[in-house]
């Protein structure tokens, strides 16, 4: 040891006692507590500390030497690694712990004690130097550390569990929806199928996922229409809505199945996998098709006795002797009448089965819209002696839509105009040019209705809320002018008020609606 | 109205359509042939050479665009004039389709009826 010269201890110092003090100084620069214990004396007590321990622990020197170390872990007395200390003592080893000890002031601090042995020639434990640290600091960060740590694996326990938690209401939802549902990846790999799936088109799990969607079942899946779906429709128009697809499929037949697809954009590990939704509804459509043939025998059954009817009266207005009454005469002209109003029942019913299932044809043709109008109002008026109609304003156009069903719109209109005003003499027609469109407005000066009827008033089988029992009827005419005239791609509404009439209005593109896309 | 003397066949399956096409058309002077059964038609447009068909579409067995078919297929009536009368909604395109000579919607009117009739016929 460089401080042993000449077998005298020795710094720079020119005695001993100046040697020591600078030791002693040099001890109490410390920022580590030193203690030294004499493991000779009853308990080993401290015979030395330093000025930092002093300050570590908060004891006066006075209060410190004579005393055991224990002292400083106050009550706190069931600490494991105390087992490692008295251990260590015992066999005269050196041991590092971390200790829980108490300030004076009972204040806790974390102490990372070296203690070493000092041996004489013999080898026998004379003292014991105790280096203390104030860890407090490093042990609240370190808590801190575990603290958030547990915090953060509980957090992501949680989540985990409400990611397990979702997936599975998720699961369930996939797996109860009455729609078979792919998701494929960006090449169509079957990634996963839904039971209703693997049930509608017989097929097992191992045999689909997995797979390229073509090469399902024996190529079943290589349809034409789907592959354009896939491959030129979806790429610029996602998500594809409501998509017919028509298929023989080997085990389970033709099969008419409407196809939602969509293909997942946002970035992350989902990303252009596509989710294929495929809805069979080959039995619907056969539904759909048995409801519109049942209406379409219906309504040829029910005009077969009409046409019958009709023609006997016919015969008769015919066959009339000159010398009948005219009773007789004008009972034979209300037969008549309600013989046409039974056929435009029948008529309207049909329309409302043709509309349903989507059938209605219209046949555009260029017509003069005014000549049109003076017609409908002449034979209207023909018939409504108790009305007169009034028509005002001229269009002087060309319109190119399906005239009978215009006319079918106009009839239905003057109809309700002079049905639902049975107190009035007259109803106005006004027609006008608008921009592009020609305008017909008809007034009539009745009953009115309410805010409630105005806005269901185009529903099917609506009828007005008072006018159930007072006025006949099924509820379905102004459905049809309003799908008639939403055909035509013009709109139909209605202004009024309750005691004060209605003016229903519509107008229509004179163009005609598929001029109008091709521009 | 009372031109010449023609022969008007006509077939129905309904008894009173039979009927009343039978007491409008009397009106005309013309001769009325009346059939209920559509499978008879053929026979009858052979034995009594009318000059007008009138038949109804929807029949049981042979429909009247079946027979309209036959007759326009036949090298002696592929020119015999046929209207077709019908309640059925898309009567019009199957009458036109099957190239007949008018096409007229139950249920018709009596003046209809006679005009159509009487122009064919002139």
């Amino acid at each position: 040891m460089a401080t042993f010269q000449d077998g005298k201890f020795a710094l720079s110092g020119d005695s001993l006692i100046e040697n020591f003090d600078l030791l002693t100084i040099a001890l109490d620069s410390s920022i580590s507590g030193i203690v030294i214990t004499d493991n000779r004396l009853p308990d080993n007590p401290i015979i030395y500390c330093n000025v930092a321990f002093e300050n570590i622990s908060g004891y006066r020197r006075n209060e410190i030497i004579g005393h055991n170390c224990r002292f400083l872990q106050a009550d706190d007395r069931n600490q494991e690694v105390r087992e490692t200390l008295a251990a260590a003592i015992k066999n005269g080893d050196s041991t590092n712990v971390e200790i829980r000890n108490y300030r004076k002031n009972g204040d806790l601090f974390w102490n990372e004690l070296y203690m070493a042995p000092v041996k004489d020639s013999e080898g026998k434990v004379t003292h014991f130097i105790g280096v203390q640290n104030d860890i407090t600091a490093r042990k609240k960060v370190e808590h801190d550390l575990r603290q958030q740590k547990a915090l953060m694996e509980k957090k992501i326990d949680e989540r985990t569990l409400a990611l397990r938690d979702s997936e599975a209401f998720l699961t369930s939802i996939i797996e109860t929806v009455r729609e078979g549902l792919l998701v494929l990846d960006p090449k169509f790999n079957v990634i996963s199928a839904n039971y209703y799936f693997l049930k509608t088109f017989k097929v097992t799990l191992e045999e689909t996922v997995g797979k390229e969607l073509y090469a399902l079942g024996n190529n079943q899946w290589d349809i034409p229409q789907l592959r354009e779906l896939l491959v030129k429709i979806l790429p610029t128009n996602n998500p594809v809505v409501d998509f017919e697809v028509e298929h023989d499929f080997p085990h389970i037949g033709r099969k008419l199945m409407l196809l939602n697809a969509y293909r997942i954009e946002l970035e992350g590990q989902f990303k252009d996998q596509i989710l294929l939704a495929i809805e069979d509804i080959t039995d619907r459509k056969e539904i759909e098709r048995r409801k519109d043939d049942f209406l379409s025998i219906a309504s040829h059954e029910l005009k077969t006795p009409l046409t019958t009817i009709k023609g006997y009266l016919q015969v008769l207005e015919r066959t009339m002797p000159d010398d009948a009454s005219e009773k007789f005469g004008s009972t034979l002209g209300k037969v008549s009448k309600y013989v046409e109003r039974l056929n435009n029942l029948i008529a309207e019913l049909l329309d409302v089965s043709r509309i349903q299932t989507g059938n209605i044809e219209l046949h555009h043709a260029d017509f003069d819209f005014d000549r049109m109008i003076n017609e409908v109002v002449d034979g209207f008026q023909a018939s409504a002696h108790d009305h007169k109609i009034v028509l005002t304003g001229h269009t002087n156009a060309i319109v190119n839509a399906d005239e009978t069903h215009i006319i079918q719109v106009l009839n239905n209109l003057l109809s309700n105009a002079i049905k639902y005003a049975p107190q009035s003499k007259q109803v106005d027609l006004n027609i006008s040019n608008v921009s592009e469109f020609v305008k017909v407005s008809v007034k009539d000066y009745g009953i009115g209705m309410n805010a409630e009827d105005k806005k269901r008033i185009f529903e099917r089988f609506y009828r007005g809320s008072d006018i159930q029992k007072r006025f006949p009827g099924m509820g379905i005419g102004l459905y049809i002018c309003d799908q008639i005239i939403k055909n035509h791609n013009g709109t139909l509404w209605v202004e009024s008020e309750k005691g004060k009439g209605s003016t229903f209005s519509f107008t229509l593109p004179k163009k005609g609606k598929n001029n109008d896309e091709q521009q | 109205m009372m031109s010449s003397n023609k022969k008007i066949l006509i077939c129905d399956d309904d008894e009173g359509i039979l009927d009343v096409l039978q007491l409008i058309l009397e009106e005309t002077g013309h001769t009325i042939i009346s059939e209920i059964n559509s499978l008879n038609v053929k026979s009858l447009i052979d034995r009594q050479s009318p000059d007008l068909v009138i038949i109804d579409l929807w029949m049981p067995v042979l429909s009247g665009d079946q027979i309209l078919q036959m007759i326009r297929n036949h090298p002696d009536y592929k020119n015999l004039p046929v209207i077709v009368i019908s309640a059925s909604r898309d009567g019009k395109e199957i009458a036109d389709h099957a190239q007949a000579t008018a096409f007229i919607a139950k249920p018709f009117d009596y003046d209809q009826l006679l005009e159509t009739v009487e122009k064919i016929l002139n």
